[in-house]
């Protein structure tokens, strides 16, 4: 879809559309949220609905770096700690690589 | 048009065709597969593993011919080109050169040991001083002086290479074509010149053993069962297989428990040993001495047993994984104890068990008993009355039978586990007072040499397979020994001990089947049709293994057994499979087993006589019973698995220096970048580059 040929106001529902669907533990509809409104929001020249895009987009950024910042924590403590936890570690793993701790 | 173009894809195909034919030329003409690969492999119990690996695509070193034990300095510190892969005869193999290599193994790639063909005259054993040191009888609360060998250690050479582990892969060499080519390699291109480094490109080995399981039992078990893995695969398998059993006469096979009226006298031996490398377990004097004796001295009762009606019943037994933690005959007796077994522990009279017996140019049987269960007097009348049986069984015989000092403990036996359940009367026959008198022991040079089955030369294998050594001839006399004892003890009358004697080319054909080859004309005449494909014409492995391989040893030792207790007996091939005797016989199968044996061929037929061998041979699971209860931290039983693997290979080829590796990269980034380059520019100025004779004109195609 061409953000381009579209109207404002749909520009606007689908931006809004986005930022709900993300909610629903789908942060890569954040991410596309942000990196595909960031022009309409903050770079072309003002137009009516363009406030309430860059709301939208502002806490699709912010909920996109709490994804980021929980994922990367948690990944770093798993990595690091799966062997030490021994049997939760196991049973925390979808795959073991074989013949590794 | 359309021709031409056709024209050019059939050149194009055959251009690809050519090309694929190539790359495997390619392939061919870098690398050289090693045919003859022996690995070390990784081994876990309930808190270590032991064994080696490499990396999972394989360890890639410069080849180094190690010279001597100086010499490994510049493997660990002086050579430029590390990783090395480390080649070395086997006197190097030593636990001093091995340690330092471990510590030093960020500049080890792996290390590859050439077999020799003579045996190490001053002996090497790769296992411990203390063998099953924590799962015998001894311990705090059993002997305490005597546990963990402080009075005498067994085997004083061990030096416990087999149970260390290493982070590289570690692999054995027959001393042929393959370790020529290696050494020639290593001559052309890596020897160092007048003291100064050699130049590239240098010739390097790769050694692929990548081991799945990890830690130790507990972790490959549990991952093992963990389902909702993407790829379900299995990491590591307990170290199984089976026990031999056979009453003298027969006994109600399909009713566990306690049998009235029974007593039961257990005969002994281990049917199981290992070294460091896992395809060589030769175990001639560790294992194959002892169930030979036994299985001679069962042939020697045959008669005697049926037509005597004895007291007491005869049980031959063969236990299996007793190196490793004593796996048969823990779970014997566990089963034993849970009524699982078609006698209980209450039915054993006492025990008699038949363990190193290659008598080293000496006689001397030694007989060790437990000093702690002795204390109990009516224990002690038993003891003394059965060695007083083996006494007056070997008068008049070549061997002497000794005691050893009444403070010293058994040495590593299966009784053992015997006593760990109750005090029982028993005796552990062996050819040593204090210490091992094999000098190999569950090492590669425990083979026909140590124990010294030689035959003279020029002989035919058929020569060979009878002819009758003087090894042969020390195991039939100790054979006979076991055989008299065991009868009086029996009940039998000590005036008819002078008709029973072991068969001295039954011995020697027996030494020749595990030692020297498993396909020769006798086993084939009484294997079992279906168990003729595993033999083979190498020495016998004696290492358990997991269960899903058949092992060579258990199913030698169940038709020796059948055939030397058993009797032929006028069956039909189709019933004697069934285990029946005729068309409506439903008892037969519960006291006796059929195996249908092919037989010898008449002189002037290649068509085999095969016949039907009623025995009363049986065989049940060996696992160690933690296992069973899947409680695998057990310190009570054997908690050993073996790793599962994807691919154990060697190759040797020549590697370019890391700098023209680099080089090589850094060019074919750089060309796939300009090319890059040049299309985007292409295609961006694309309409002055293409436009510039012609008009543009709408297409027309």
């Amino acid at each position: 879809m061409n953000l381009e040929r579209l109207p404002n106001e749909e520009k606007l529902t689908l931006c809004r559309k986005y930022y709900l669907g993300g909610f629903a533990l789908l942060p890569f509809l954040w991410l596309v949220n942000v990196v595909w409104f960031f022009k309409e929001a903050f770079l072309k020249p003002p137009f009516t609905e363009q406030t309430q895009i860059k709301t939208y987009v502002k806490r699709s950024a912010l909920g996109l770096l709490f994804w980021v910042t929980v994922l990367t924590t948690w990944i770093t403590i798993y990595q690091h700690f799966r062997a030490q936890w021994g049997e939760v570690g196991d049973y925390l793993s979808f795959t073991i690589p074989l013949g590794t701790p | 048009m359309d021709l031409l173009s056709n024209k050019w894809i059939v050149y194009l195909a055959l251009c690809l065709f050519v090309a694929g034919i190539n790359c495997n030329s390619v392939e061919n003409k870098i690398y050289v597969k090693l045919n003859y690969t022996v690995p070390c492999v990784r081994l876990l119990n309930s808190t270590h593993q032991i064994g080696c690996q490499s990396s999972l695509s394989g360890d890639v070193g410069v080849l180094h011919v190690l010279e001597s034990e100086e010499n490994l300095d510049f493997v660990l510190r002086n050579g430029r080109n590390p990783p090395y892969m480390v080649i070395m005869e086997s006197s190097l193999f030593t636990r001093s050169v091995m340690m330092k290599l471990k510590n030093g193994s960020s500049r080890v790639a792996g290390v590859a040991v050439v077999e020799p063909t003579s045996n190490p005259p001053d002996g090497f054993s790769p296992h411990t001083r203390c063998p099953n040191e924590n799962t015998g009888v001894y311990s705090e609360n059993y002997g305490p002086g005597l546990a963990h060998c402080n009075t005498t250690k067994w085997n004083p050479l061990g030096n416990g290479l087999s149970y260390e582990e290493f982070d590289f892969p570690i692999f054995s060499m027959k001393d042929d074509n393959d370790t020529q080519l290696i050494r020639q390699c290593y001559m052309d291109h890596n020897r160092p010149m007048n003291g100064s480094d050699p130049q590239y490109p240098l010739c390097a080995m790769q050694l692929s053993s990548h081991m799945s399981a990890v830690t130790s039992t507990p972790t490959c078990m549990r991952r093992n069962s963990i389902s909702f893995s993407m790829s379900n695969d299995m990491v590591c398998d307990p170290l199984s297989d089976q026990n031999i059993w056979a009453p003298s006469k027969p006994l109600n096979t399909t009713q566990n428990g306690h049998k009235a009226n029974e007593s039961v006298i257990i005969v002994s031996a281990r049917l199981d040993s290992r070294s460091f490398f896992s395809e060589i377990g030769p175990g001639a004097e560790s294992a194959a001495s002892g169930l030979i004796t036994l299985l001679a001295a069962a042939h020697a009762l045959r008669n005697a047993t049926q037509d005597a009606q004895l007291d007491r019943t005869i049980f031959y037994t063969f236990f299996h994984g007793e190196t490793f933690d004593y796996i048969g005959s823990s779970k014997m007796v566990y089963d034993m104890e849970k009524n699982q077994f078609p006698i209980d522990l209450d039915n054993v009279h006492s025990v008699l068990e038949i363990g190193q017996v290659g008598l080293h140019s000496s006689s001397n049987l030694w007989l060790h008993t437990d000093p702690v269960s002795m204390r109990n007097s009516s224990i002690q009348e038993e003891v003394k009355n059965l060695i007083a049986n083996l006494k007056s069984a070997a008068a008049g015989l070549n061997v002497s039978v000794t005691e050893p000092g009444v403070t010293q403990p058994l040495p590593p036996s299966s009784f053992q586990r015997f006593l760990r359940a109750r005090p029982f009367p028993g005796v552990v026959i062996e050819d040593y007072n204090s210490s091992f008198s094999n000098k190999y022991f569950q090492s590669m040079f425990d083979n026909a040499d140590s124990l010294n089955v030689l035959y003279p030369p020029n002989l035919t294998p058929e020569e060979q397979l009878n002819h009758v050594t003087n090894t042969a001839k020390s195991l039939a006399e100790v054979a006979t020994t076991v055989a008299r004892a065991l009868f009086i003890q029996a009940g039998g009358e000590k005036t008819q001990i002078s008709s029973i004697k072991a068969d001295e080319l039954m011995v020697s054909r027996m030494l020749y089947s595990f030692l020297i080859s498993s396909n020769n004309s006798w086993t084939q005449e009484i294997v079992g049709l279906k168990d003729v494909v595993h033999l083979n014409n190498n020495t016998v492995n004696f290492y358990i293994s997991v269960e899903q391989q058949a092992s060579l040893p258990t199913i030698l030792v169940k038709y020796l057994l059948a055939n030397l207790t058993g009797t032929a007996v006028n069956v039909t091939q189709e019933n004697c499979k069934n285990q029946k005797e005729s068309e409506d016989d439903k008892e037969s199968k519960h006291l006796y087993n059929y195996f249908w044996v092919p037989g010898a061929a008449p002189p002037n037929s290649t068509e085999r006589d095969g016949f039907c061998v009623r025995s009363t041979v049986h065989w049940s699971r060996a696992i160690s019973p933690a296992f069973l209860m899947e409680n695998y931290t057990t310190s009570e039983y054997s908690t050993w698995t073996e790793s599962r693997w994807k691919e154990i290979k060697g190759r040797i080829f020549l590697v370019a220096s890391h700098d023209l590796e680099m080089l090589t990269l850094g060019v074919g980034i750089g060309v796939l970048l300009s090319s890059l380059l040049l299309t985007y520019i292409m295609s961006s100025k694309a309409d002055i580059l293409f436009s510039s004779g012609r008009e543009p004109t709408s297409a027309t195609y």
